[in-house]
């Protein structure tokens, strides 16, 4: 015999309630505390430099859009954006390019020296930066690379290298090899099923690599910051300090840069988001 | 179409640094049962010497490791072959390419490309062929109406069944027209319906197209239901090779006779007299006359009196009405099984499966402890020396 509805409808307890609370409270706060500073850049970019050194309102009192229009015409902005486009699309086309044919070695074959070729790898990664600065400035002076955005895209492509390769090792060795077994017998040679049927399969994995080497990219400064010194050839990171003057600091208009240099990252984001949605891959072989 | 000659092949997976170490602890300790290691490396497959007829559907069967899909991979061009060679149409293919062997393989996995709908999926290895377009619309929907998925051709694999995108695996296996179609083990993911219900597709399947299979399972009703022969493996070793009647009727040794037929044969300690000419087998309180065939193949090898273990079917043994003449057992377990009841029960020392029809019962039930006598004919009795082998062979 069949219960009515509201009977068998279990009664909320409090405790329930207030835990549901709590974690609200907790996101809450989370995103306070993550979205604040871009909440403060945002208000600092529409203040004028009396109030920012004058007034002590969070808010601006009056939003001053102009600052947005004015950055062009004070500092060569379109030229700075254009830099960090090129570095960061090229480091990312390079170091895919490489990333892609040694994960896909790393994850299929097998040879000798394998387990230690990939712990170099790794360790190589544990450097900073800032460590190998006085010897990637030889070798760049050596190669005549200096002062040059090609040489700032081999040093990202290769910065990232590491990350990319262990990165896509793991997509690549999480699908299954008899997909382009089968491939191979229907006709593939090996680089055709690797690129006919396991690239599209392990899109979402190479679509998280790529997001990743171009954000570490377009955010690379320490580097870009020794080796060029023209100003027409600085990236967006080293450019926006031209309103980091000797006597004045211009807030307004350092903010204003820095909201337009995130622009791109979150235009990138938005468009491929889509393919990071994982379970592209599901239903081809048996889960 | 196309015949295959697999001459004396030889797979050997060669030691890693790693693995040399372990054997060394395995030497000193313990023995891997099932891998024969040797100091060029772990043997897979060894002595596999087949030839198969054109159209013909060949089945490899045996347990987990033993061989089988390493030799249908080494067919495939998927694994190496180490040693041995192999012919396809007569033309030596050791070295040849996987995609130049006029070959197709369905697998366990489907291995379908979900990025691509079940009509690129079945149109993908003619496309590569460069197969003109209405070529390849016209096999693609020939094969997808032999497979019943023409309602299916425009879904990606992952909105599929796991029988449907099994369908469409074999689809794009048939669709090429290849000279052999290699499957492995195709079936196992499916439910038991449904393994049924393909099964039945695949001998459907197999008059419609003009091919020869290689077919792998380790379920020995697929190997006896689909194969023209059947190929039973064990440790990298072919034991037996032949029609599933044969196999059946005549195990070439212990495996092939507890490996073949469900529940497996049953084995008793036995001993083999030969009592002027006649060849006779007394275990328990038992004593039975070998048949006329069977006297006629013993005495042909001169088998002479011994121990041995003698191997009587399930379905082969009887309920004796007295003690005379018939070995005595306990009833274990009984399993009521609708037309039949399996016994299980002990005698000699030895575990002893019974299938007694249920018309045959007459109101007969059989608690555990029960005592039952069991007898069998002489022409049910498969002798095997100590060491396993068939001595009618």
């Amino acid at each position: 015999m069949s219960q009515p509805a509201a009977a068998l409808k279990k009664p909320v307890s409090v405790k329930k309630v207030i835990l549901r609370v709590l974690l609200y409270f907790v996101v809450l706060d989370v995103c306070i505390i993550t979205l604040y500073p871009y909440f403060a850049m945002l208000c600092t970019a529409l203040k004028s430099r009396n109030e920012i050194f004058g007034g002590n309102t969070i808010l601006p009192i009056t939003a001053l859009w102009s600052n947005f229009i004015d950055i062009w015409s004070r500092a060569p902005m379109a030229k700075y954006m254009l830099n960090s486009i090129l570095i960061a699309g090229g480091s990312t086309i390079i170091a895919m390019l490489c990333g892609i044919p040694a994960a896909y070695a790393l994850a299929r074959m097998k040879f000798k020296g394998q387990t230690a070729f990939l712990g170099v790898i790794i360790v190589s990664q544990m450097f900073a930066p800032v460590v190998l600065l006085i010897g990637i400035y030889k070798v760049m002076l050596n190669m005549g690379l200096t002062d040059s955005i090609l040489g700032l895209i081999f040093i990202n492509a290769a910065f990232n290298q590491a990350f990319t390769v262990w990165l896509l090792r793991g997509t690549f060795m999480g699908i299954s090899a008899e997909m382009e077994q089968a491939a191979t017998i229907d006709g593939c040679t090996r680089v055709q099923s690797m690129m006919k049927v396991l690239l599209p399969v392990a899109a979402p994995g190479i679509v998280t690599t790529l997001i990743f080497i171009f954000i570490n990219a377009w955010n690379e400064y320490t580097v870009a910051l020794c080796l060029i010194s023209t100003d027409t050839l600085k990236p967006l990171t080293v450019g926006i300090n031209t309103f980091n003057g000797y006597n004045i600091i211009e807030w307004q208009y350092l903010f204003a840069a820095s909201i337009f240099a995130i622009i791109p990252v979150v235009i990138l984001f938005m468009c491929i988001e889509k393919n990071l949605v994982s379970g592209l891959a599901s239903g081809g072989v048996k889960g | 179409m196309a015949t295959l000659n697999l001459k004396n092949i030889k797979k050997v997976y060669p030691h890693s640094g790693g693995e040399k170490k372990s054997k060394k602890k395995a030497d000193a300790g313990e023995k891997k049962v099932n891998l024969q290691v040797t100091d060029e490396g772990v043997v897979a497959v060894q002595e596999f010497s087949l030839d198969i007829a054109d159209k013909e559907f060949i089945v490899l069967v045996g347990p987990s490791g033993c061989g089988k899909s390493t030799t249908l991979r080494m067919v495939a061009g998927l694994e190496e072959i180490s040693g041995g060679e192999l012919y396809i149409d007569n033309q030596l293919m050791n070295d040849v390419e996987p995609k130049n062997r006029d070959i197709a393989m369905v697998f366990q996995s489907y291995a379908l490309y979900p990025h691509m709908t079940v009509y690129e999926n079945m149109a993908f290895p003619l496309k590569l062929r460069k197969t003109p377009k209405e070529e390849i619309d016209r096999r693609v929907k020939e094969a997808a109406e032999i497979l019943d998925i023409t309602q299916y051709l425009d879904r990606k694999p992952k909105a599929l069944s796991g029988g449907q995108r099994q369908r469409v695996a074999i689809g794009r296996a048939i669709v090429r027209e290849p000279k052999v179609l290699l499957m492995d083990e195709p079936l196992s993911n499916l439910d038991a319906k449904l393994r049924n219900q393909m099964r039945a597709e695949i001998i459907k399947l197999r008059q419609k197209i003009n091919t020869t299979f290689i077919y792998v399972t380790h379920d020995q009703t697929e190997a006896m239901t689909l194969g023209d022969r059947i190929v039973i493996m064990k440790d990298g070793f072919i034991q037996q090779i032949g029609t599933p009647q044969e196999v059946f009727d005549h195990p070439a040794n212990l495996f092939v006779a507890g490996f073949i037929g469900m529940p497996q044969m049953n084995f008793f300690d036995a001993k083999l007299e030969k009592d002027g000419g006649k060849y006779t087998v007394s275990v328990g309180g038992c004593r039975v006359e070998l048949s006329g065939e069977k006297q006629a193949a013993l005495a042909a090898r001169n088998v002479a009196a011994q121990d041995i273990t003698l191997g009587v079917r399930p379905n082969h043994i009887v309920l004796a009405g007295d003690t005379a003449n018939a070995l005595t057992a306990k009833v274990d377990v009984s399993e009521m099984m609708g037309s039949e009841v399996h016994l299980h029960a002990n005698a000699n020392g030895r575990d002893v499966v019974v299938i007694v029809p249920t018309l045959d019962l007459k109101g007969d039930t059989f608690g555990i402890g029960a005592e039952i006598h069991l007898t069998f004919g002489g022409n049910v009795c498969h002798v095997f020396d100590r060491e396993g082998k068939n001595l009618e062979f």
